[in-house]
């Protein structure tokens, strides 16, 4: 059992004008993988030491289970943290780094030997259990915090950016395994990353903070499709969502989508939602990923009225896809292609938009114009 | 290989290994000759040209010594023994204290921290004679005069041990500190079982130094102890060497017990040697 329950938490520290945390409500269910993600400095840190105990809480309430834990030493929570730059004990070998901690609660000694046994066996990292931790590369320094964590059996899992140190393809790797872990073990965690890539593989679900105030929680799969706002929008995908200015008119009982380049007629089913929101008093953002985007070549026209022309102004293959920068007046957009396009730099295309799939964003309040909890399209 | 990185040393790299080792070579005479000076027979000691190395070595000085001492109020022995316990005490407090206070002020926060730091870096400039005098009216005015505490506790508030300490202990990440905190140890135990561990480089260099300085000190014998019984083997070897004045009987007492007192630095300085210098390889990494 695991469960978090998080109330009108701030951290305010001093001498600093706004909260670095502001007002963060949350709970999270036992045996769920939280992601906490969003820019440096967006609080997601200081929220995930508030939790461990590191910090303190200047207001608000944080329960484990139901139990009130503002006031309760890390020690006494129940609770392992993985850290970034692993934190291992350098005077002691692997086994006595993942010892101490059950060592220091006085659990029978044999008893300890038989959980790090099966930690390291878990982790496939048997053979290093005598090593001291610089005689380790940085995945296995990983794994030995990793398994200093396990070996605790704690109600949380707390992670702190645990691979930012890992070099790309290890990092892939580790993800992966994290993953495996967690569906084995079934231990409530609250990750905390940059990576909106990490956020999205491994979160069941995800928070996505900046300046300290919570964007969304939702799952990756929502927070891709229905983003609430354009901070959201952009910071989730890669390459981000295209984002273009302009304004919603009505004409002959249809909704379009209009700037100074463009016309898109708006599909009937965004027309409830923009219509309930009033639309026609506000300028808004149109905002579209770059895989809802083609360059039209000749036999594959689709929807005319959906199509404009542009300039290619670079290309970026990245193996399966190329990604096809094209400028549209002031607005460059990327449009995600298959690798083996016939497109080449400097090229004037056709470039096609499907409106099917497109959101829109208040211009003034980021907000996204779809109603809540409307998830579909 | 030896042969291959030989042949790239340059002219200049050959030269100043051969500087540099034989300057080494000249600063180990001093105590080769201790060596020899304390084993040689009395007319060797008057040799003229003067021998450096002994002929036929002899423990006859150190029995005089022995011999000397035992006819005195004092035995030779009280004053070792009174040289082991303070040096051992003190050393034993002054990593205890030091390493405490370094903690704290490396890795806590807390009212007038920087004024603390202010006070231990002042304390580091004032020459130990400037104090001499106030000291002496603490010792004597709380009645520590021959007592031992008159020689542990002037040498117990270590600033130079303090500050090594503190640049030490403030490399050591934060977040070692928190692990350790969250798997469960108290403030006790991340002293113990973190920062006194991770800090054994500086401690050995701390331990060499102190040990040297109370080891050698006379200071505290000759100011604060006026009972015999109570002052310490450096004082006794000193008062002797200077009883001595050019006599031609005692150099040979003078020789042994030159030795005698140069050894436990020798010793010491060996034992931790090997940490100091990881002291110096961290020190440079990070």
């Amino acid at each position: 059992m695991g469960s978090i329950t998080f109330k009108h938490v701030y951290k305010q520290y001093k001498g600093e004008a706004s909260p670095s945390v502001n007002d963060f409500n949350l709970s999270v269910d036992d045996g769920e993988f939280l992601v906490l993600v969003g820019p440096s400095g967006c609080g997601k840190s200081t929220t995930l030491r508030m939790l461990a105990g590191l910090e303190d809480i200047t207001q608000g309430e944080i329960y484990i289970d139901d139990k009130f834990i503002n006031y309760t030493s890390p020690k006494n929570r129940d609770i392992a943290m993985v850290f970034q730059n692993y934190a291992l004990y350098p005077n002691l070998s692997v086994y006595e780094n993942m010892a101490l901690g059950l060592k220091l609660r006085k659990t029978a000694k044999h008893d300890i030997e038989l959980r790090v046994t099966r930690a390291a066996r878990i982790l496939e990292m048997a053979h290093l259990l005598e090593k001291k931790p610089n005689q380790l590369s940085g995945g296995q320094k990983q794994r030995v915090a990793l398994g200093r964590a396990i070996v605790r059996e704690p109600k949380v899992f707390l992670m702190d950016e645990p691979l930012s140190n890992l070099d790309a393809k290890l990092r892939a790797q580790t993800r992966a395994e994290l993953i495996k872990l967690h569906s084995t073990i079934r231990t409530t965690t609250v990750y905390v990353t940059h990576d909106q890539v990490e956020a999205m593989t491994m979160g069941t679900r995800i928070v996505v903070m900046k300046d300290g105030i919570i964007q969304q929680v939702a799952s990756p799969h929502e927070l891709y499709n229905a983003p609430v706002n354009l901070f959201v929008a952009g910071f989730i995908g890669s390459p981000q969502m295209n984002l273009v200015k302009g304004s919603i008119t009505r004409q002959d009982g249809v909704n379009y989508f209009v700037n100074k380049r463009l016309k898109l007629p708006i599909p009937i089913e965004h027309a409830v939602y923009l219509k309930n929101n009033d639309f026609r008093q506000r300028q808004v953002v149109l905002g579209i990923r770059p895989e809802q985007m083609t360059v039209v070549t000749g036999e594959n026209r689709g929807n005319e009225q959906w199509t404009v022309n542009a300039v290619v102004e670079l290309m970026e293959l990245m193996g399966a896809d190329t990604f096809v920068y094209v400028s549209l007046g002031d607005n460059q957009l990327i449009v995600r292609m298959e690798a083996h396009t016939e497109v080449r730099v400097g090229d004037n295309v056709q470039v096609q938009f499907n409106m099917n799939k497109s959101h829109f964003f208040d211009q003034n309040t980021g907000g996204s114009l779809r109603v809540q909890g409307d998830a579909g399209a | 290989m030896a042969w291959r990185s030989l042949r790239k040393t340059s002219l200049f790299d050959v030269l100043l290994i051969i500087g540099l080792t034989a300057l080494a070579l000249f600063m180990l005479l001093p105590i080769i000759f201790i060596f020899n000076h304390a084993f040689k027979p009395l007319n060797e000691l008057f040799l003229f040209p003067p021998t450096f190395f002994v002929q036929h070595p002899t423990t006859h000085s150190f029995e005089q010594l022995f011999l000397k001492s035992g006819g005195d109020v004092v035995p030779f022995t009280r004053y070792l023994f009174n040289s082991i316990l303070v040096t051992s005490v003190t050393l034993l407090l002054v990593i205890v204290f030091s390493s405490m206070a370094a903690y704290v002020i490396a890795k806590k926060s807390f009212p007038f921290k920087s004024l603390t730091m202010a006070l231990i870096l002042v304390s580091l400039m004032f020459a130990p004679e400037t104090v001499q005098i106030p000291r002496y009216l603490i010792i004597s005015g709380i009645g520590m005069s021959n007592t031992y505490f008159g020689h542990i506790l002037p040498y117990l508030a270590s600033p130079v041990a303090v500050f090594l300490l503190i640049g030490f202990i403030s490399q050591i990440p934060n977040e070692l500190i928190e692990a350790i905190k969250l798997d469960g140890a108290s403030e006790a135990g991340i002293f113990r079982r973190l920062i006194l561990p991770l800090s054994a480089p500086a401690i050995a260099t701390i331990s060499i130094f102190t040990f040297q300085g109370v080891w050698s000190d006379i200071e505290t014998s000759s100011l604060y102890m006026q009972d015999e019984t109570m002052r310490t083997l450096a004082f006794y070897v000193n008062s002797l060497l200077s009883g001595l004045h050019n006599s031609v009987a005692g150099q040979n007492i003078a020789a042994a017990a030159g030795l005698l007192i140069f050894m436990p630095n020798l010793i010491v300085f060996l034992l931790f040697q090997k940490k100091v210098l990881a002291t110096m390889v961290h020190s440079g990494v990070k």
